[in-house]
């Protein structure tokens, strides 16, 4: 049941990525996809090489997802991807070779848009035995960097793009695909992970370089046991800054986890129910920091002090 | 292919053994915006990750009924004082009045109708409470021809929540080649307990879906139309049922309520609608129609004949030639015209 994706031959895995069998499961959710491009076929044994995988559906899947041409011309003349996640996707058709990219925003679109058993919040979570962290932040302001720094600190990664909450008693689920790392953070990262963690960069993408941080299999394993948040932090990173932490009032959290929900407005009661509990059972932080090492320091002090 | 999942959409054929065939189906009733009645023709049966995606196309829908709620309390509030009390249509009366037609179905726009002689008063007190022309259609033109040709007011979006309600005051165009008499289906309506809005009475329910799927636009959503008039069909007490073909017959819907039972029976083995067809021995569409109409929901993905097919079918419908060719030529020329001042850098 449990193969890892890495086991597969190419032939045998690019035939069931043509027909759209793959199915992959990380944490609370299953993948089916389906891809025409070799491109695709390199970055998956890259990127999710020792995610457990089976080339023919077991059951079906939370999420469904193709990876193709717009349109006929598009296969052959100057081709183009798009992600299909059987609805309509706001985003620009990409050069096969960023394949990777359409994959990985179908993914995180599907999470966000098609997932509504959980109450998504687009921030990243890790975990130890006590209890978890989550990391509110837009994009950009180093959710992903501090979820990675924190891995090697003995977390367990969640996601670094969604927290997944439980309405019925707000634990947080796991879903961990691969870190995305943008600019400078993947230098940062590779420096404190070793090179070996980090896949290859891919250059010139809209948002400019991005590589992902491998999963490690310790956090696929234990990628279907919940955790509760201990502690919430809303990082912002200011070149240069001091480090500097503000403890946050329960409805001062509540407000700022709202807007970063994807589904909060479409859940409705339940969702701020669960909420409640959310932000109850945790201390919630803004902080500002300069640099990794400051801001990893802060987190530290900050989780022993919310108990973890 | 897609023909025989209808029935398994609505739990009444057994799930298939195929987990890829599944998983083809999820994908189809979801694209085809039927996964939250699925959910609910399926509650307590379905197991592991079916049940899952079930549920969060049941929560979708959910969201779409609590909206409805809300605009409904709104569009009363909106018309308060008037005396008038218009008619839900489509998705909102199924929810509203609780029919099995509504359960789990997704809603997005609201549809009323009204008579004509309370049209302006109804667009008066809408605009004074929030609603305005949505931005795609507030030019002259398209404001002129929707007022001219069509058997609505131009879609009204709300300011704030964004939602739109269509304020109908006939059930076709007032071009269409098939003539609805509106009025008696406007006088049948019946009232819904504790409010101050209507829906249509049951039969006329099936009619007007009828010649929504069948006499107007291009059979678009053929999964949930098909599932909509088994549903509304299955409501109908027997009375209601020996009614029905006379009443298609008086208010000017045969041929669409005819085509409509054709459906049902072929497409989807209802033993109502196939006794009924005999019974009547029913003239539906013309059988090049019918075979377009048959692959357009077999054949989603690929029935590029029986799609165009459709789609010149539901122009020739709604309004006569001269008016069709008159009113294309005034969209492109307007579409060239924005082309012009793009490319010409002195007007920007």
């Amino acid at each position: 049941m449990l193969t890892k994706l890495s086991t597969y031959h190419h032939t045998e895995l690019s035939e069931a990525l043509l027909k759209g069998t793959v199915e992959m499961t990380l944490g609370c959710f299953s993948m089916r996809i389906k891809a025409t491009d070799p491109t695709l076929l390199d970055f998956l044994y890259d990127a999710y090489r020792d995610v457990p995988t089976n080339l023919e559906l077991s059951d079906v899947t939370d999420i469904s997802l193709k990876v193709h041409a717009p349109n006929i011309l598009r296969r052959y003349i100057r081709r183009q991807v798009i992600a299909d996640p059987g609805f309509i996707v706001p985003a620009a058709p990409l050069p096969p070779r960023l394949s990777p990219l359409a994959l990985e925003m179908g993914l995180n679109l599907s999470v966000a848009l098609k997932c509504c058993r959980f109450t998504t919040f687009h921030s990243a979570v890790v975990a130890k035995e006590k209890g978890a962290i989550l990391i509110s932040a837009h994009s950009g302001g180093g959710k992903s960097t501090l979820a990675s720094a924190l891995m090697n600190d003995g977390y367990r990664l969640f996601s670094d793009e969604f927290g997944l909450m439980d309405m019925s008693d707000a634990s947080l689920w796991a879903h961990p695909r691969p870190v995305s790392l943008k600019g400078q953070s993947i230098d940062i990262v590779k420096e404190f992970t070793g090179a070996e963690w980090i896949t290859k960069t891919l250059t010139g993408t809209p948002k400019g370089d991005i590589a992902y941080r491998r999963v490690r299999p310790s956090d696929i394993e234990e990628s279907s046991t919940p955790a509760f948040a201990k502690l919430i932090l809303f990082p912002t990173f200011i070149e240069g800054a001091s480090p500097h932490a503000r403890e946050l009032a329960k409805a001062e959290s509540l407000m700022k986890l709202i807007p970063s929900s994807t589904n909060y407005h479409l859940l409705g009661e339940a969702a701020f129910k669960g909420l409640l509990k959310l932000v109850k059972g945790a201390r919630a932080y803004e902080i500002v920091y300069g640099s990794t090492e400051d801001s990893m320091q802060m987190v530290r002090d900050l989780a022993s002090g919310a108990g973890l | 292919m897609t023909l025989k999942w209808l029935k398994i959409i609505s739990a009444e054929s057994p799930m298939p053994k195929s987990i890829a065939e599944r998983a083809n189906l999820i994908d189809f009733a979801d694209a085809h915006h039927v996964l939250g009645q699925m959910a609910v023709a399926w509650a307590g049966k379905a197991k592991g990750k079916m049940k899952d995606v079930l549920e969060n196309g049941l929560l979708r829908t959910e969201f779409d009924h609590r909206m409805l709620q809300f605009e409904m309390d709104r569009l009363e509030r909106s018309l308060e004082g008037t005396g008038v009390q218009p008619v839900l249509l489509k998705g909102a009366a199924y929810v509203a009045c609780g029919t099995k037609a509504g359960e789990g179905r997704r809603v997005s726009d609201i549809d009323v109708l009204v008579c004509e002689n309370e049209l302006a008063k109804v667009e008066e007190c809408l605009i004074n409470t929030g609603w305005a022309f949505d931005l795609g259609v507030d030019n002259d033109y398209d404001l002129y021809y929707y007022r001219k040709y069509m058997h609505e007011l131009p879609p009204l979006r709300h300011n704030k929540r964004r939602t739109i309600i269509d304020v109908h005051h006939s059930l076709l165009p007032r071009t269409s080649r098939m003539k609805i008499r509106t009025d008696l289906m406007l006088k049948a309506s019946i009232s819904i307990e504790g409010r101050a809005l209507r829906v249509l009475q049951p039969i006329d329910m099936f009619i007007h879906s009828a010649v929504h799927s069948f006499a107007d636009g291009s059979f678009d959503t053929p999964a949930r139309s098909i599932l909509e008039l088994h549903y509304l069909l299955q409501h109908l007490n027997v009375s209601e049922i020996n009614k029905l073909i006379p009443r298609a017959e008086e208010v000017g819907g045969i041929k669409a309520t005819a085509t409509a039972l054709w459906a049902l029976s072929t497409l989807y083995q209802d033993e109502t609608a196939a006794s009924l067809f005999r019974q009547y021995g029913l003239k539906p569409v013309s059988s090049l129609v019918r075979y377009a109409l048959t692959q357009k929901i077999n054949n989603v993905e690929s029935a590029t004949f029986a799609k165009f097919l459709l789609f010149t079918r539901s122009h020739f419908l709604r309004m006569p030639l001269h008016l069709l060719l008159l009113h294309l030529g005034r969209k492109f020329m307007r579409r060239a015209l924005k082309l012009i001042k793009k490319a010409d850098p002195q007007e920007s």
